[in-house]
């Protein structure tokens, strides 16, 4: 009775096939509501990945769309606050880091499409989603995002010298360079793995990122006798762990109190009630307090058992680790570009390496997305 | 004696039993309440644009649009360069600035304007279509080329030049603390004077939203 309790969304989980463009789509369409927007951000980043961005920016529309519709009272988040649903009840919109890769991924389909403002829009509701962490020093701190958000406005022809220092101010990793108005080509490069979420405590509600390892850490562009290296301006795995704790760590904290709690009691009144029951006659008022504690035990247990904190692991488990970019300036027409990965100690991983062929426009910039796991050979 | 015990304890047994079920019912009950809401979905709602719908964010939504651009088509109007003109003006829609964090389909605000004025301005102001300049040129070339008649002389060029520029800004605040958002989007319009690049009128109108997204994603 229960467990048919825990159960809301009757949609059962799709079968995989380890495909992601077969498995994406299948889950949007057939899978449980409550993936869908996970869904959409896995396809959208393979999509981007493959070069088909119409099908990444149908995806990434939708899941913002419910992303931007999550303010006042929902029901599958409610359902995810009560002590018998597991939080993965909720519909997933992801962690603050993973909505702003959605964001992110929105804004540069924009500004392939020629809309550096819409992309800007995007740069900064990326930026917005790492608000109102914990500690302030880590509010909004994506150094790319804030990078891009100011060479938009520069590209507007507005000022984005604040957008720039603010960038300098959060870049950790790197040091980046003012912007260059006459620069037309962009390349917006991502390596490495993200992270993934797991579930420690007790009863699995505690959420934590784990970091993968991740061979590349450098990046780098050549287009005939130039060549430009980028190391990474952001990192999400350290983006998903300085947020600091989320509201609904104490919701699930409280939930594991209880199961904890019903648990013992149960425990207790099991045991009381049986020896009280067992050691005396059957007439006796023990006997009957015993019974009463057996019950009671057993109806505490029922609690325990139904009562569900793990933490809702869902991750959006295709996302990079790094970030970065590089831009220079390519008289229109077709250009050769092959973009390297380079590990920590700086030698080549030839396995990784990307050769692209960029037509550059008239009159317009080009943005090119370059990840890792970009299929190769690409015509962009 | 031994059946009167049985029955006792029975009766003890039994006294509990309404407690027992209560909790089981309260069990039972907590989760028939806590049941899918909607479970066959909601029908499709047609709705007024300037109404608020059950799906809503902070962002730029239908009912400001509407909302914005009606306040602009009515202040347009009044303008004396407009009510007042000798001849009628012609307006040209330059793209207006998304500065806001919300990436929208910005063409929308002055395509309404323009539909606002064209048909409650009984022909105060025209708009060129600008928008249209690759279409109306092949036109034009196969006039003069003979492929297609004329109705005047295809040589003469008659394309009008612009009076008036319409072109707006869109620009937010946003703000994220432990109590929710809050975003704030000030739209402002202006007309311009083509040939002097005054500005001639300048309207603007400001949404103020905030919310708060359920514990469960905080």
């Amino acid at each position: 009775m229960l467990a048919g309790c825990a159960t809301v969304d009757r949609k059962p989980a799709v079968p995989l096939t380890g495909d992601i463009m077969i498995d994406g789509p299948n889950a949007i369409e057939n899978g449980p509501e409550r993936d869908r927007v996970l869904w959409q951000y896995r396809t959208a980043a393979a999509a981007m990945r493959r070069g088909e961005f119409e099908l990444a920016k149908r995806y990434l529309d939708d899941a913002l769309l419910t992303l931007g519709g999550i303010y006042g009272p929902n029901e599958s988040a409610r359902k995810a606050r009560s002590l018998f649903r597991p939080e993965s009840t909720k519909t997933f919109v992801g962690e603050p880091y993973e909505r702003a890769m959605a964001y992110f991924y929105r804004g540069i389909l924009y500004w392939m499409d020629g809309e550096p403002d819409n992309a800007r829009a995007c740069f900064r509701s990326a930026l917005f989603e790492d608000a109102g962490t914990e500690e302030e020093r880590y509010a909004a701190d994506y150094a790319l995002f804030e990078y891009l958000e100011g060479l938009t406005s520069v590209k507007l022809g507005e000022d984005g010298s604040d957008a720039f220092e603010r960038a300098v101010k959060a870049s950790r990793l790197s040091q980046l360079p003012p912007y260059d108005p006459k620069a037309n080509v962009l390349f917006l490069i991502e390596f490495g793995i993200g992270p993934t979420k797991y579930a420690t405590g007790q009863y699995g509600e505690q959420l934590r990122f784990r970091e993968n390892p991740s061979a590349p850490r450098t990046a780098a562009v050549t287009v005939g006798d130039q060549k430009l290296t980028a190391g990474a301006c952001d990192d999400l795995y350290f983006q998903a762990t300085t947020r600091g704790g989320r509201v609904m760590d104490h919701v699930l904290g409280n939930k594991a109190v209880f199961k904890s709690t019903t648990s013992t009691l149960g425990d207790v009144g099991i045991i009381s009630g049986a020896v009280l029951a067992g050691h005396r006659g059957r007439n006796s008022a023990a006997d009957e307090v015993g019974v009463g504690l057996l019950a009671a035990g057993l109806i505490s247990k029922l609690f325990s058992s139904a009562t569900t904190p793990a933490a809702d692991t869902r991750t959006w488990d295709n996302l990079a680790r790094y970030l970065t970019f590089a831009f220079l300036s390519l008289p229109p027409g077709e250009h050769a570009v092959t973009v390297e990965f380079m590990d920590a100690g700086g030698r080549l991983i030839p396995s990784l390496t990307k050769n692209i062929t960029v037509n550059v426009p008239v009159g317009r910039d080009k943005i090119v997305f370059v990840s890792d796991r970009s299929t190769t050979p690409q015509t962009l | 004696m031994t059946s009167h015990k049985t029955l006792k304890s029975w009766t003890m047994i039994n006294s509990r039993l309404p407690l027992t079920s209560v909790v089981l019912a309260a069990l039972v009950a907590g989760c028939a309440s806590s049941g899918v809401r909607n479970p066959s979905g909601v029908p499709v709602t047609e709705m007024r644009a300037d109404e608020r719908g059950f799906v809503a964010g902070t962002g730029i939504e239908s009912q400001d649009i509407v909302r914005v651009t009606d306040k602009m088509a009515r202040e347009i109007l009044s303008i004396p360069q407009i009510a007042n003109a000798q001849g009628t003006p012609r307006i040209v829609l330059d793209p207006i600035k998304n500065d806001t964090r919300f990436p929208i389909n910005k063409d929308i605000f002055l395509t309404r304007i323009r539909a606002q004025l064209n048909s409650k301005a009984q022909g105060k102001v025209l708009f060129l279509a600008r928008d249209r300049m690759g279409t109306l040129e092949r036109e034009q070339q196969l006039k003069r080329s003979g492929q297609v008649t004329s109705s005047s002389d295809p040589n003469v060029v008659e394309f009008r030049g612009a009076d008036f520029f319409l072109t707006g800004t869109l620009q937010g605040l946003p703000t994220r603390t432990g109590a929710g958002i809050s975003d704030y989007v000030l739209y402002t319009f202006q007309l311009i004077d083509a040939r002097t690049s005054d500005i001639i009128w300048e309207g603007f109108d400001e949404i103020k939203k905030q919310g708060l997204e359920d514990a469960a994603y905080r």
